[in-house]
């Protein structure tokens, strides 16, 4: 009975009631979508970094005066068990031309099998017998064709393949580099391996082969730099997760504002019952039980509110995933909900919350003020 | 048996600028069962002193006693109390909840006491059929006379069984036939179910309903008159 009196002194003011619902409707929607949204992004970002997760990349320790890995600390470390591969490279910032660009780009030298294990060619083939393979990215700056003469500190090379584009990469950055056969490298460059790159064979043997390297090469000095990945992708997991918290603060405000526009509507609604409230106290209702159809009243709003806001946050969050280009599959993942979950009872705890100072005044009306007020 | 009690009892309004004394000294005791009528000009206190009765509120000083219970020393909790069991209330403007239907006006006070829907319902649709009006019991107040909507506060009055009804100025926005018939409710009411009345009023053709006439000018009572 205390609910239907409730709606219905809800309907009696419906414009306001419907904005107040509306309100509540944007503030929720704008925090679950923006959660979804935020771990639709995390989810999508983090599939592409897990399958780095299980490379190691060895290099030579800057800080002890190490610049190259030696030739037989290659051996070692290539012996370590449970890795798939080691594959050995060098590096070298060097100027490379083709007619009318030209630019200052890692030249790597790296064994023709290794860069296949590495890599897919997205034209051509994986040839470094005389040839050169090139990223994707510079293929497309330097306007490169297979076939392209390319000059590489003062001798040509002819691009035999270009390499699909990678984005996110780690210890390599192929997409703006030149390789090289170790062989050609070395005519060029008086330079030995600058690092390893190391395929483990699951991700649960980095720590062992991390130790069983560091054991191997690092017995008597500390010559090379063992890094994996599971940190930098806790990193940028961290990072994600501080921008959608920005985010969901930014959506926190529009539920603020929802929050004060009901603040506002049940005031309004309390002064104009004033007299109502009073009869009520005269014919024996406690302060409670006016306390109670108040707050009543606005968890009606905040319960409308945030299902409606709730239900259209997934159709939100799907229009923000795609229109950022993420995929929209983790939509209606289990950590969906919830955000769902949470925009819904942030809505209602907002509406009853904003409710309970109204709720309060209406209850401390004395009976013979409220029945005097005209 | 003396159902109410006012023992030099007091009132003082103050404001921000300047202090009103509604009533000054009232010395008042109503036996059960009797018709008491308070009259006086506007503005006399008959308001005041009948929110005093009503438990709405408390004096300045003085004693206001229902039923042998000082009600100064209550709390808030048990004055709604009070007022919710022992007393029924019929004001100038009907005051009736413009959002519900006659009868779940008169269901009111009811729920506040905790009767279950079934019965509740049984029982305000008697009250309306006893004030005759049963055949408007869906509808809301502003689709109801002003004689109408003052029958269905009469009905919500009594929905407790209370000991004393307080009407201030039950007529004074009725017309003379509508305002006649309420007058005959509350005094069947009263003569054939022991309710104890008190009506304000400031119009004298009402003081033939009441057993006596109790004259107040300035917050103190003047003449009484018994008859
Ligand atoms: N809450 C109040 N604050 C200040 N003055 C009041 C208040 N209630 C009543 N009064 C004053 O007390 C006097 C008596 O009022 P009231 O009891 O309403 O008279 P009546 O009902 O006889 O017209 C009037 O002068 C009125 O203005
Ligand atoms: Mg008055």
């Amino acid at each position: 009975m205390y609910l239907e009196l409730a709606r219905r002194n809800l309907q009696r003011a419906k414009t306001r009631s419907i904005l107040a619902i509306v309100g509540i409707i944007i503030g929720v929607m704008a925090v679950a979508s923006i959660g979804i949204f935020g771990n639709s992004m995390r989810q999508s970002v983090l599939e592409r970094f897990e399958d780095l997760a299980d490379t190691i990349i060895v290099s030579p320790k800057h800080s002890e005066g190490f610049t190259e890995i030696d030739e037989d600390d290659i051996k070692l470390i290539k012996k370590t068990s449970y890795i798939d591969y080691a594959i050995p490279v060098k590096d070298k910032r060097e100027m490379v031309k083709y007619k009318d660009s030209k630019a200052f780009l890692t030249v790597y030298g790296i064994d023709e099998e290794d860069l296949k294990k590495l890599y897919e060619p997205y034209e051509g083939s994986i040839k470094l017998k005389g040839s050169a393979v090139v990223g994707y990215q510079l293929a497309e700056d330097f306007g490169l064709n297979l076939g392209s003469k390319l000059t590489v500190g003062g001798e040509q090379f002819k691009v035999a393949g270009i390499l699909e584009s990678q984005g996110i990469s780690v210890g390599l950055s192929p997409d703006n580099a030149v390789f090289l056969s170790v062989e050609d490298f070395d005519k060029l460059f008086d330079r030995g391996y600058t690092s390893v790159v190391i395929q483990v064979e699951s991700l649960d043997y980095i720590d062992t082969v991390e130790k069983s390297i560091d054991h191997a090469v690092n017995r008597r000095d500390e010559k090379v730099d063992i890094r994996d990945f599971e940190s930098l992708i806790e990193n940028i997991e961290a990072s994600l997760s501080t921008m959608t918290q920005f985010l969901t603060a930014i959506a926190a405000i529009s539920l603020l504002v929802a929050g004060v526009s009901i603040l506002n509507i049940m005031l309004m609604s309390t002064m104009e019952r004033t007299k109502e409230i009073g009869v009520m106290r005269a014919i024996g209702a406690f302060r409670e039980t006016i306390l109670r159809i108040f707050l009543l009243e606005a968890l009606i709003l905040g319960l409308i509110g945030s299902v409606v806001g709730a239900g259209m946050s997934l159709v939100g969050g799907y229009l923000i995933i795609s229109m950022m280009g993420f995929t929209t599959s983790y939509i209606l993942d289990l950590s969906s909900v919830f955000y769902v979950a949470e925009g819904f009872s942030v809505g209602i705890l907002t509406a009853v919350a904003s409710g309970l100072y109204p709720a309060w005044k209406a209850s401390k009306l004395e009976p013979i003020e409220a029945l005097r007020y005209e | 048996m003396k159902v109410i009690e006012l023992i030099d009892v007091h009132k003082i309004y103050k404001t921000a600028y300047y202090e009103v004394h509604a009533l000054s000294g009232v010395n008042l005791s109503v036996k059960k069962g009797e018709f008491v009528a308070i009259m006086g000009p506007s503005g006399s206190g008959k308001s005041t002193l009948l929110h005093l009765i009503g438990c709405l509120d408390k004096p300045t000083r003085g004693e206001v006693k229902i039923s042998g219970i000082e009600i100064s020393n209550l709390n808030d909790r048990e004055l709604t109390k009070l007022r919710r069991d022992s007393i029924g209330f019929v004001f100038q403007q009907y005051n009736l909840i413009p959002t519900l239907t006659a009868l779940e006006n008169v269901e009111l006070p009811l729920i506040f006491c905790g009767m279950n829907g079934g019965e509740r319902e049984a029982k305000a649709k008697e009250l309306l059929k006893q004030v005759g009006i049963e055949e408007v019991a869906n509808r809301k107040p502003t689709e109801l006379s002003g004689g109408q909507q003052q029958r269905v506060a009469i009905a919500r009055a009594l929905a407790n069984n209370p000991t004393i009804l307080l009407c201030d100025e039950p007529t004074g926005n009725l017309d003379t036939k509508s305002g006649e018939a309420v007058m005959k409710i509350i005094r069947e009411l009263n003569k054939n179910e022991g309710v104890t009345v008190i009506l304000v009023t400031h119009d004298p053709s009402l003081s033939d309903f009441a057993d006596r006439v109790v004259n107040i000018r300035d917050g103190r009572i003047e003449v009484e008159d018994v008859s």
